[in-house]
């Protein structure tokens, strides 16, 4: 392979990435290329690890061995992912996983000693490269830091674990050079340019009774909007908050209350077929049907609101954990079950975890829905509350706050999806690190 | 022997119990609702509730009543309208998306951005927008079924195995057939569960966009449907129609949804084997 390819190959990979020219091209020098066949096994878990890899072409699957605690012991690497790490490791010089080509692979390989006698001669440049190093052996492949400690560094500065933001700016750099951000902004264009000229320029017909993007942006921004509503006003946040609060009590409720009858229902048959035809009979009738009942049953303009949006998330939350519930193979109760679990036990260390991906399944539906039913709740009644201002400014005929009431829903909706969202995944992560670990 | 078994399937434990249990349930909505006239107390919450047997009474009083099944009409029509105008724009998008990936990328994150903005914002908008209130409902209810019909499209479509794709190919099959034979079948079990689950919100949408274009706009008696007539009960202050409106929904949303749900079966006849 051509000095130049392989320098090419080098600047793609996560450790390489910020190395000088002129060193790539010596570490090239140390690159020897080789392919192979789909289904190959490149070297198993307790070889001698002699070599550093990279890929070029192909795909490689990497299994790491039980016993090294890592996150996600399976990955599969592309072109520009680096493996075989465990040769530049001090301490370290047996492989740590095995890896197996998935179809025809091309890559290079670097013999680990020589690459660290090279960084001998330039230091600084190791310790950056051995310090990438480092984050993608925790980051990539998910292993604690013990391991990516065996690191070596140069200099007398001592080495530390670079933290994810290394990692980011390289995803970041791999974003920008891909197609994706440059037609998602062409996206946005299309979508701002067709609002801004069908409304403000061409003004078509329908479309100019319709608040126009310029007036919209320059009334939400505005320090003294005409309207009476932008960033600087404090109603807005009030406004804002309002909203938030009622979310925030109504999904408390609805997962506090939702998840153990969900949960019973799943759990105990008698309870299920006493309390689920109940349920299903009242399931068909839409939330928002509910509303005048709901003033009729709640006086006064704050609890209707909570309750509808509560009614909303409880059904999302209660119905997917009992389906979570019955997805939970049969066969764990009863091994619980012979070792003497009680139904209590049974309940607490099989049930409960078991149903954990589906719970937050439901919980991501449930603030959705929940922000769906708050809508038109604060529509319909209710006092303050974004719901309350599209209304209100419909009426009043304010129509650019119907648009800033539209966005901002849009935006606080969206943050809060992905907070439970997120929330979700770290609890998650407990629990694929003990699926991973169950093997041991 | 059919007989046999029909009861035995009529008055099988679980059906028993079901029944029980709604009848318990109804029993103590009656005890809530009528406490005050029988105890001079009335309990929170269930006490302002209407009881069981008024709303039938009511309901009976209905069903002569050309008004109400005008509502039935009026509802399921917007339903339908908005339901089919999803389905014919929604489906052809969410298959392109899937398809070409410069059109998705392009289209993706702007519909990723419209999504999170509840449909029923959507309303003061699209009255302003739209020349009749009838437009307007049924644009409304016609942008619930629309995000998830799309999103269960694309990601029926996206869950394809490549190697059907490429064994597709390797036999010489045109870009038609590869569409005709791999992925039409292959997503339409996420179109009929996307349509189900678009057929839900549809319902809820057109019951609150009904009530508020009718109940904000005070247009009395041109809007009509199911869920102006609940909000017409309500400010006349006929309670029983209420419940009356909300049972009449739960009814219609529910045939609907089961109608569809029969229509996909029939549809992926495979999808039953298993």
């Amino acid at each position: 392979m051509e000095i130049d390819q392989t320098v090419a190959l080098l600047k793609r990979s996560m450790p390489f990435q910020t190395v000088p020219n002129d060193v790539l091209e010596a570490i090239a020098k140390l690159a020897r290329y080789e392919s192979y066949a789909r289904g190959d096994v490149i070297y198993h878990q307790g070889d001698f690890a002699d070599d550093v890899y990279i890929v070029s072409s192909g795909a490689v699957q990497h299994t790491l061995g039980i016993g090294f605690q890592a996150i996600h012991p399976e990955k599969i690497l592309h072109s520009g992912d680096v493996f075989g790490w465990a040769a530049v490791l001090e301490n370290q010089r047996s492989r740590l996983a095995k890896t197996v080509c998935l179809e025809r692979t091309e890559l290079i390989r670097i013999n680990g000693e020589e690459l660290i006698n090279l960084f001998k001669a330039s230091p600084e440049t190791g310790d950056i490269v051995m310090s990438r190093f480092a984050t993608m052996i925790n980051k990539e492949y998910t292993l604690p830091e013990e391991v990516a400690g065996h690191v070596p560094h140069f200099t007398q500065v001592p080495v530390t674990v670079a933290t994810g933001l290394t990692l980011t700016m390289f995803r970041l750099s791999q974003w920008l050079k891909s197609p994706k951000p440059y037609l998602m902004l062409t996206g946005f264009g299309i979508l701002l340019a067709t609002w801004y000229f069908t409304v403000e320029v061409w003004k078509l017909p329908r479309f100019v009774d319709m608040p126009g993007l310029t007036e919209v942006f320059k009334e939400w921004f505005s320090k003294d909007p005409i309207y009476g509503l932008s960033i600087y006003t404090p109603e807005y946040y009030q406004h804002i908050w309002v909203s938030v609060r009622r979310i925030l009590i109504a999904f408390f409720l609805a997962t506090v209350l939702g998840v153990p009858l969900g949960l019973f229902l799943g759990w105990s048959k008698t309870f299920r077929e006493y309390v689920f035809p109940v349920f299903e009979t009242l399931r068909p009738i839409p939330i928002l049907a509910w509303v005048p009942l709901a003033i009729l049953m709640f006086q006064g303009s704050e609890t209707p609101v909570i309750f509808l949006t509560f009614l909303a998330s409880f059904y999302a939350t209660a119905l997917n954990t009992m389906l979570g519930v019955e997805t939970i193979d049969e066969s764990y109760s009863r091994a619980a079950a012979c070792l003497g679990a009680s139904k209590w036990q049974t309940f607490k260390e099989v049930i409960v975890p078991g149903a954990m991906p589906f719970i937050f399944t439901g919980l991501q539906i449930s603030i959705g829905v929940a922000w769906f039913s708050l809508v038109a709740g604060e529509m319909v009644s209710g006092e303050f509350g974004l719901g309350y201002v599209i209304n209100t400014s419909y009426t009043m005929v304010r129509y650019p706050t119907i648009v800033i009431g539209m966005i901002t829903l849009g935006i606080v909706g969206y943050v809060s999806s992905a907070l439970v969202r997120v929330a979700g995944d770290y609890m998650m992560q407990w629990r694929v690190r003990e699926l991973a670990l169950g093997g041991r | 022997m059919n007989i046999k078994r029909f009861r035995k399937e009529l008055f099988s434990r679980s059906k028993l119990r079901a029944i029980i249990a709604i009848f318990v349930f109804l029993a103590l909505w009656e005890l809530g609702s009528r406490s005050n006239e029988w105890f001079g107390f009335t309990p929170p919450w269930i006490g302002h509730v209407p009881a069981p047997t008024a709303v039938l009474v009511a309901w009976y009083a209905l069903l002569g009543d050309p008004g109400y099944w005008q509502s039935w009409y009026l509802s399921t029509l917007r339903v339908l309208a908005g339901f089919f105008a999803a389905m014919l724009i929604g489906i052809p998008l969410g298959l392109f998306m899937a398809v070409n990936k410069t059109f998705n990328g392009i289209v993706f994150p702007a519909f990723e951005i419209l999504r999170p903005i509840p449909p029923l914002a959507w309303v003061p908008a699209s009255i302003i927008f739209w020349p009749t209130q009838e437009l307007s409902i049924a644009f409304v209810t016609f942008l619930g079924a629309f995000y998830t019909i799309v999103i269960n499209v694309v990601g029926g479509a996206k869950s394809i195995d490549v190697r059907f794709f490429q064994s597709a190919q390797s036999m010489g099959s045109s870009q038609w057939d590869v569409f005709r034979r791999v992925v039409l079948p292959a997503t339409l079990p996420s179109i009929v569960v996307g349509s189900a689950v678009g057929m839900g919100i549809t319902w809820e949408v057109v019951v609150a966009a009904e009530m508020i274009s009718g109940g904000g706009g005070g247009e009395t008696g041109s809007g009509g449907g199911l869920g102006f007539f609940i909000w017409n009960s309500y400010v006349g202050g006929s309670y029983e129609q209420i419940v009356v409106g909300m049972i009449s929904i739960g009814i219609a949303g529910f045939i609907c949804s089961e109608l569809l749900r029969k229509l996909g079966s029939f549809f992926t006849p495979w999808l039953k084997k298993r």
